[in-house]
């Protein structure tokens, strides 16, 4: 399956870019995503208490199951205002 | 409930958007609020601005579901937000929200609901510029 992946805020800082192609096995859910995306990029898996993970524009659970061409969105705390 | 909201990259006109207020004649509240920037980021460290970052669809998908709760919870008749985007100077406003509503209870508590969701869920980050 592919999945795009957002950075947002200082992600973009700790991973070096603003988005990513990637694939994921059939079946595979957030945190088995998340999982294979830290080795990717090492300075993320620190953050990943804090870090919020959207499908679309939606928060999702870690064991929300990925489908093909979904966009995931990772970043840290909201701070509007 | 109406509802309107704004992400922009220029300047709050709150004089514009105070003419552009709409009620009813139920209406017996009008509760808004503005966030300014403050020049200070941490107890000692002065900043000269704040940049803003939202990912804009996101945030106008989670303001339109807290909007919705609002509506449920309380019986709003309006509720008007702005928040600006981009790099925001010191003593400017970062937000400006609306509420109307019958009476100055659910208008206070909803105005006050909506910033402590707003901060809670609705994707946009700031990014303190130094002095």
């Amino acid at each position: 399956m592919h999945v795009r992946v957002h950075f947002y805020s200082y992600f973009k800082d700790l991973t070096g870019c603003a988005q990513s192609e990637e694939t994921a096995a059939e079946a595979s859910t957030l945190a088995d995503f998340l999982r294979k995306l830290f080795q990717q990029f090492p300075k993320l898996a620190a953050m990943e208490k804090s870090m919020l993970v959207a499908v679309g524009v939606d928060y999702q659970p870690r064991d929300y199951v990925l489908k093909d061409g979904d966009e995931v969105s990772l970043f840290p705390p909201v701070q509007g205002g | 409930m109406k509802r309107k909201l704004t992400i922009t990259k220029q300047p709050i006109d709150e004089a514009e958007l105070l003419c552009a207020r709409e009620m009813s004649e139920g209406m017996g509240a009008v509760i808004y609020f503005l966030g300014v920037v403050r020049g200070t980021e941490a107890p000692d460290k002065k900043i000269s601005a704040i940049e803003y970052e939202a990912f804009q669809k996101m945030v106008e998908h989670q303001f339109n579901l807290l909007f919705d709760e609002m509506g449920k919870r309380w019986p709003i008749e309006s509720v008007r937000l702005v928040h600006r985007v981009g790099v925001v100077k010191v003593n400017e406003p970062s937000l400006w929200v609306e509420v109307v509503a019958p009476h100055r209870g659910e208008a206070f508590a909803a105005c006050q609901w909506l910033i402590d969701e707003m901060k809670r869920v609705v994707p946009i980050w700031k990014k303190p510029i130094a002095a």
